[in-house]
């Protein structure tokens, strides 16, 4: 299968101009939904390094193809982004499938590496300004660059996630109260914008220097943008580190004063909560829909069941954030 | 129960063990990920096993009191907070979601933060 792959690549790749032998072709852990490859091109001596990001054509509820990932990349890193460089993009009808591949990184994206390596010490206390920085820019892209992406509002969301979760006739009364609470919610008046949609560690490439590329754009939207400055504060990815609000590393003022420097909207850290509790039901709605797709029997996959069970972490998160003063 | 030892959990145990010190040194990297997800699904069963019962009890105590019906279930729950055939302000209410949720967690993953926060 792995040499299949590695002549599949070098064809799509002859196309690019990056002709070459395909060596080290390895899978990398990647998220539960796609293929993660590492490989490199060796030509005229020299050795170049590349990732391979492949959908499997079917997508969840929520994720856009994985070749419109590409697009977003593309456009976002024109306006300063910090993305991966795109060398080529294959469509579903295409031997490679619904993929893209891109310029290799240096840096760590495991979320447990970049929060105890000794390596990241120094750059962890100037993270949360980096991300809101780069949060922010990501959200200066023109909307209209971006016609394939669903647009939705706040509500349009929370109902469709809402009906996702009944979908699944697994009653949680947690989700029915933060469903009545999120109804309520105001959760600001600002510019539609792109979302990256799952902006955190393990998404992100962060080197000794500081944070080097956002990656995983296969939940990217055009919505309020707040949704991203919410969700990297769910406890859901501070990854045991529960008293670092941002991602496990750093303070929502750090998080605020970076996206304020950049953005024309100014954000207030009471204007997160909202989005927190929302942020933390949408991703237990995804574990639910991870879970599902083990569940009907359309995937075998010991992650996706383990997934179901970390429901309850999402609801413990949310009663802490609604009833016991979580943060 | 007619069976017997190793019961159901020494058995869920021995095979933790075996994967944990055979098995974890064996496989590439991208496995090994994948071996920790089933020694933590192992661990789930276990607790289940073991806690489940008393954890779910002691929900269901505190259910019918709150909704005064004997036959009370965790769906009915949710459909009454769903018709909001309950006061949602109640304090009873939110108590009995907080001991849901810690008890659900106990079995799911103990070792989460927000858990270990709240019962320290």
């Amino acid at each position: 299968m792995t040499e299949d792959l590695g002549n599949i690549l070098k064809e799509k790749l002859a196309n690019t101009s990056i002709e070459g032998e395909i060596v080290n072709l390895e899978p990398l852990t990647g998220g539960a939904s796609k293929e993660i490859w590492k490989f490199e091109v060796n030509a005229n001596g020299k050795s170049d390094r590349y990732i391979l990001r492949r959908g499997s054509g079917v997508e969840g509820p929520l994720a856009i193809k994985t070749s419109d990932e590409a697009k977003i990349q593309k456009t976002v890193r024109k306006l300063g982004a910090q993305v991966p460089e795109i060398v080529a993009v294959s469509s579903l009808d295409e031997e490679l499938g619904d993929a893209y591949i891109m310029k290799f990184v240096h840096g760590e994206s495991i979320a447990r590496k970049i929060l105890r390596d000794e390596e990241y010490k120094n750059t962890l206390p100037k993270l949360a300004f980096e991300c809101g920085q780069s949060i922010a820019k990501i959200h200066q892209a023109d909307i209209n660059e971006f016609p394939f992406l669903p647009s939705k509002t706040v509500f349009e969301q929370i109902n469709d996630l809402y009906q996702t979760y009944v979908s699944f006739n697994q009653p949680s009364p947690v989700f029915e109260y933060t469903h009545l609470w999120l109804k309520k919610q105001n959760f600001g008046e600002i510019n539609d914008a792109l979302v990256h949609g799952d902006f955190r560690l393990g998404n992100i490439i962060v080197g000794k220097d500081g944070l080097k590329s956002v990656i995983d754009w296969e939940l990217a939207h055009i919505g309020n943008p707040l949704q991203d400055l919410g969700w990297i504060c769910g406890n859901s990815w501070r990854f045991g580190n529960t008293n670092k609000v941002v991602g496990g590393f750093g303070d929502l003022a750090d998080l605020l004063k970076g996206y304020n420097s950049v953005s024309n909207y100014h954000v207030d850290e009471n204007m997160v909560k909202a989005w927190q509790v929302f942020g933390t039901f949408r991703w237990g709605v995804i574990c639910l829909i991870q879970a599902s797709a083990h569940l009907t029997g359309s995937i075998n996959s010991v992650e996706k069941a383990a997934i179901g069970r970390r429901v309850s972490e999402t609801e413990i998160d949310i009663v802490d954030l609604l009833f016991l003063g979580g943060k | 129960m007619i069976f017997d030892r190793p019961s159901s959990i020494e058995l869920l145990k021995a095979v933790n063990h075996f994967l944990d010190d055979k098995i974890k040194s064996e496989v590439p990297a991208h496995l090994a990920f994948k071996l920790r997800i089933v020694e933590n699904v192992l661990n789930i069963v276990i607790r289940e096993i073991e806690l489940g019962q008393e954890l779910s009890e002691d929900v269901t105590k505190d259910l019918k009191e709150l909704i005064e019906l004997d036959a009370a279930n965790i769906d009915d729950l949710a459909s009454l907070i769903k018709a909001e055939k309950i006061n949602i302000e109640d304090e009873s209410l939110k108590n009995l979601l907080v001991k849901l949720s810690k008890n659900k967690i106990a079995v799911d993953n103990p070792n989460y933060s927000t858990f270990k926060k709240l019962v320290e």
